[in-house]
This record gives C-alpha cells, structure tokens and sequence, in this order.
C-alpha cells in the first residue's frame, strides 16, 4: 500500500504495527515477512513529513512573525545585541511614522492610487482584450498572443530605460499618471492574458442561446458571460493590485517627491548616518499584510492567476 | 465603444457567432472588444521597443532636452568587449541557476509533504504561501535586519553555531544570503503549482499504481512526476521568466556589492543607466535581456500549444 494513501489523522496504535491483519491477503500474500519494516518505514515518512512542514513552517514565519514583533518594539529593544522575545509592546514606531517631518499619510496615497488606478484600469480593458482574445478566430492570432505574453514578460530594467527617456519627454516623471502607466506595461497583457484564459473556460454554447434569445453581441458579453467570469475577475484584479503595489524597480526611476511610494518610503529610511529598524519594520507591516489578506482571499484562483491560466487549480 | 460594438453586432445578426472571423475581413465583434486594450499595449510596447533599439545605437544626451546622437556600433561594441560585463552574466546565470534550481526542489518538497496531509492542508498552504505577497524590496530589508552583524535575529542564530562574520560584507555570504532571500519569497510559488498538479492526479491512478505494488519512491518517480512533468515545466518556466524580472532584493541590500559579489545585469542596467546615466549602454544590455525574456516566453507558449491550451 503507498504511503500517501494511509490516513494521517488518526495513529496507528502500536499493537497493529506488524499489520499482517489490517492488509487485505491478496497483496500480503506474495511479499511475506517484508511487512514490518513496511509499516515501519511508513511511520518513519509519516514522522519526517510533519518535522519537515514543521521546518518549512518556521523558515516561512519567523521573518514575518519577528518583522511583526519588531514593529511593536522600542528602539533599544529593536536594536538590542540579544534578540528580545519578550517585550512590552508600543505604538510608537507606527505613531512616529505619522506625525513628523515625513509623514507616511502622502506615500499611502501615492501607492493606493498608483497600483488601485493601475490595477482597475488593466482589468477593465483586459476583460474586454481578453474576451476578443478568446472567441476570435482571426489568422494570426497566436502571434498576438505571444505579443502579448512576450510584453508581459519583458525584463523591467529593459522597460524602463525608454520609458524614462519618453516620459521624460512627456513630462510624466515624478507624477502618478506615468506610474500608472508604467504599471500598465505589465498589468495591462497580464489581465488581457489571464481574462482570456478565464473566458475560454465558458463555453461559448452560452453566447449562442444568449444570440438565439435576441441579445447583442455586447449584451450577451455583458450581461451573460462577464456575470460567469467574476471570480476571474476579481482574481486578476487582486493580482494586478499585489504586483503593481509591490514595484520598487519602476517607482525607484520614475517618481519623486509627489508621487512616492510605500516601498520608495521605506527604502529611504536607509540613509548613511543609520537606519530607524522600528519604523522601518513598522512599515514593511503595512506593505506586506494588506497584500496578504488580498492574495489569500483569492486562493482558489491563485495557481490559475499565477500560471497565467495555463493551469486550472482545484 | 461599448455603442459601436452593440450596433456592429446588431447589423451581423445573432447565428454567426462561430462564422464570423472566417467570412469576414473587417474587424468583427471580437475586434472591437480588443482594440482600446491592445492600442494602449501597443503604445506601451512597441514604442518602447524602438526607443530603446535606437537609444542602443545612440549617444543619449538630457540635458536641455532629450537628444540621441547616433554612435553606430559603438554601445554594442562596448558590450560585447567588456570583461565586467560577462563577469555580470556569469553571475546572472549562477544566480538564476541557484534560486530557480532551489526554489524548485524545496517547492516540490514542500508540495509533496503537504500532498500527504489531508486535515489542515489549506491553512499550512495559505501560511506557506505568504511570503509570495511581500513586495520584494520589503523582503530584502527584512533581509538586512534579520543579517545585521550587531542586532540581527539570524546572525544571532548563526553566531550561536560559530559563524560570526558580517554576512552581507562578505562576497560569498552576501550571495548566498540574497540568493536564500529569493528563495524564501517564491519556493511557495512552485509548491502551489505543484501541489495543484499532483492533486489533479486521479486517485485512480494511484490506487492502481498501490495495487501494482508500487510505494513510496516508485509511485513518485514513475507515476505522479510524469503525470506532473507539464505542470512543473510550467512552473519552471514562469519562475523563471520572473527570476530575470525582479531584482530589487539585490537593490536594497547589497546593491550589486560587496565587489561587485551580488552585481548582476539587471542591477549592472541600472546603474549604468541611472548613476552613470548611459542610457546607451544600458539599452543594448536592456535588449540583450530581453531576447533571452522571449526565448522563455517562446518556450513558454510552445508548450502550451502542446497541451493545446492557448485554443
């Protein structure tokens, strides 16, 4: 019997562990006393799986548990030479972040309106990309598609030295609408792509009877099809929000002082004379958990939004 | 737009819909659709695109106004003779081979544990899969605090088992530091896929492999790894298209040192462009990058041709 078919829940009592009776005699038969070291060795993968998630486990979570901490702590606790475990916790570090000199509130904004603006703006055109992109039949089409696709994967440092050179010219540098531009040249063919493997997956026997019953084109898209796709969209809205959200490379080059983001605002707490841990710690909080709760909402969709729709997930 | 669309529909009438794009030449219904999307990629791609093959032949002034003086080969000529350039891509590769490559057999590890698990299995994999969420550049200062050589928690951890050097001061240990950080942010990626894989394996399958005989290493190396074989290489390939994207944890924390350790060709790009502003040189390294990008993408949408899946 494989391993990965014996249920973990409940443990074996030690009694059955030679296990002759439990196997049905029809395959125990021909192996004989090859049994015990069987269920032995079945025990053994059982135990080394739950210490190897256990390991997984705590490299995932300690760095975002101890940033979490660290966040909470004050500035002797956050810089002491032995890690501090227990503490008592304060606000200071996220009360500092919004009261002086620079104020977080400005970066906040930039960021939500950047990557929300960015994020919306990729959806909407993509899902109407996306939908043509399916149902089309015109020649050539898996040309455009690996347009597409070849776009969205485009290195960004080779993205960005034209566009500094053309939003220069166009007076976009230092200003929300080139970020959310520049965002666009990766959201944009990644929700045309994904919509349209979301729109594939309805069959369009739907559009026909939708056609039959007297609806437009239009309305049979609208008011039948993109109802079936909202998972898909909301999907490909979280992630074009996570991704643009998350850009350092692009907002390094193209914003300034009016158009900062968070991880612009955290990475300038690194100056030469030090660097404030506390609030630093405190902000990678608030970029890292808002991020998290969107991309867990969507789980079932991840593996599919994440492969680009190449593979469906559960 | 969504007017013209209605009204180009209404004239074609309402049974042609698979018909449509054959007997027609003019931009049908579908056309409409993909237009505004596909005009506005267009004008962020492909005028981009002959920016930067011009700026790659180019001497690239800004003062007083953008200018391109033309140079002919001379960026090009300059990449291909500069030894501090092919050291970046040696380490390029060494970087993408160690992360991509770690990343994969840990996310399959990961994969296989939890495929194993059946009560709780959602909830180890949304706390596995939280790294992935966290901007990159936040990853690689939580990086630096946690290797700082005075107050960071795994430098702490390290000393405690004998090793006190300054881990980022270091060329080798600042490499593998940044290359682990890497690996800590997207090894939830590949035990995601992997994990969706192996669970679209039918129980069937296995129970019949169990019936044969076939337990523990058999039943992976000759049953689930084939039946997965496509959903690995596609998780291979998207980790790595995203592998050449990113590289704003070596931005943040060594900033391509200590000795150029941690340089490689995208930060390489950046500084050219950006401290030295080169912009010449940095567009012929830029469309050295992307070629390799599109030979992935090109891998990319071939397999998925054999799998018949871009329709």
């Amino acid at each position: 019997m494989s391993t990965s078919m014996t249920p973990p829940a409940s443990p074996m009592p030690p009694e059955t562990l030679p296990g002759e009776a439990t196997r049905p005699p029809v395959t125990a038969a021909p192996r004989g006393e090859a049994q015990s070291p069987l269920e032995d060795s079945s025990r053994r993968t059982r135990w080394l799986v739950t210490l190897l998630i256990v390991v997984a486990l705590l490299w995932t979570l300690v760095p975002l548990v101890w940033m979490l901490m660290s966040s909470f702590k004050n500035a002797e606790a956050v810089t002491a030479a032995t890690p501090q475990f227990f503490f008592s916790p304060t606000l200071d570090n996220y009360r500092n972040l919004f009261s002086g000199a620079n104020n977080l509130g400005p970066y906040i904004v930039h960021s939500v309106l950047a990557a929300g603006i960015s994020a919306l703006l990729a959806v909407g055109l993509g899902a109407l990309a996306g939908y043509g992109l399916a149902r089309t039949h015109m020649r050539g089409k898996k040309h455009l598609a690996f347009w597409i696709i070849s776009t969205r994967m485009a290195p960004i440092a080779a993205v960005v030295v034209p566009l500094f050179l053309i939003f220069r010219g166009l007076g976009l540098i230092d200003s929300i609408p080139g970020l959310i531009l520049a965002y666009l040249t990766f959201n944009l063919p990644f929700a045309i792509w994904l919509m349209s493997a979301f729109f594939a997956e309805v069959p369009s026997s739907l559009e026909e009877s939708a056609l039959v019953a007297g609806c437009s084109r239009w309305q049979a898209f609208w008011m039948v099809i993109l109802p079936l796709t909202k998972s898909g969209l909301v999907t490909t809205f979280i992630l074009c929000l996570v991704f643009a959200w998350n850009d350092y490379a692009f907002a390094v080059v193209f914003s300034g002082p009016s158009s900062q983001t968070l991880p612009i605002a955290a990475s300038q707490l690194v100056t030469q004379t030090g660097i404030d841990w506390g609030q630093l710690t405190a902000i990678g909080t608030i970029v890292v958990v808002p991020m998290m709760l969107a991309g867990l909402a969507v789980r079932r969709w991840l593996v599919t939004g994440l492969t680009l729709g190449a593979i469906t997930g559960e | 737009m969504a007017h013209a669309a209605e009204t180009s529909a209404a004239v074609r009438g309402s049974a042609q819909l698979k018909s449509t794009g054959r007997k027609e030449p003019r931009v049908g219904f579908e056309g409409w659709m993909m237009a505004p999307g596909l005009l506005l990629l267009a004008a962020l791609s492909i005028v981009p695109f002959i920016a930067l093959i011009a700026m790659s032949f180019s001497r690239v002034r800004l003062l007083g106004g953008v200018k391109l003086d033309l140079v002919g080969l001379g960026n090009w000529a300059r990449f291909f003779t500069d030894a501090d350039m092919w050291l970046s891509w040696l380490r390029t590769i060494i970087f993408f081979v160690l992360t991509v490559g770690l990343e994969m057999v840990l996310g399959i590890g990961i994969a296989l544990c939890l495929f194993r698990v059946l009560r709780g299995r959602n909830i180890l994999l949304g706390l596995l899969l939280l790294p992935m969420f966290a901007a990159p550049s936040i990853v690689g200062l939580l990086g630096r605090y946690l290797t700082d050589s005075t107050f960071g928690l795994y430098a702490w951890v390290l000393r405690g088992l004998g090793y006190s050097g300054d881990i980022l001061g270091a060329p080798v240990s600042a490499f593998a530091a940044v290359v682990l950080m890497d690996v800590w942010e997207w090894t939830p990626l590949i035990a995601l896929i992997t994990l969706a894989g192996l669970s679209s394996v039918p129980q069937s399958v296995r129970e019949a492999a169990a019936v044969d005989g076939a337990r523990g290493w058999m039943t992976l190396r000759y049953i689930l790894f084939p039946a997965i074989s496509n959903v690995l290489l596609v998780a291979l390939l998207i980790r790595s298209m995203d592998a050449i994207r990113y590289f704003d944890i070596i931005w943040v924390t060594t900033n391509g040192g200590p000795a150029d350790a941690t340089k490689i060709v995208p930060v390489r790009l950046y500084e050219t462009a950006f401290r030295f502003f080169d912009l010449g040189y940095a567009a012929a390294i830029g469309l050295a990058m992307l070629a390799f990008s599109i030979f992935i993408a090109r891998t990319f949408v071939r397999l998925l041709d054999v799998r018949g899946l871009t329709r």
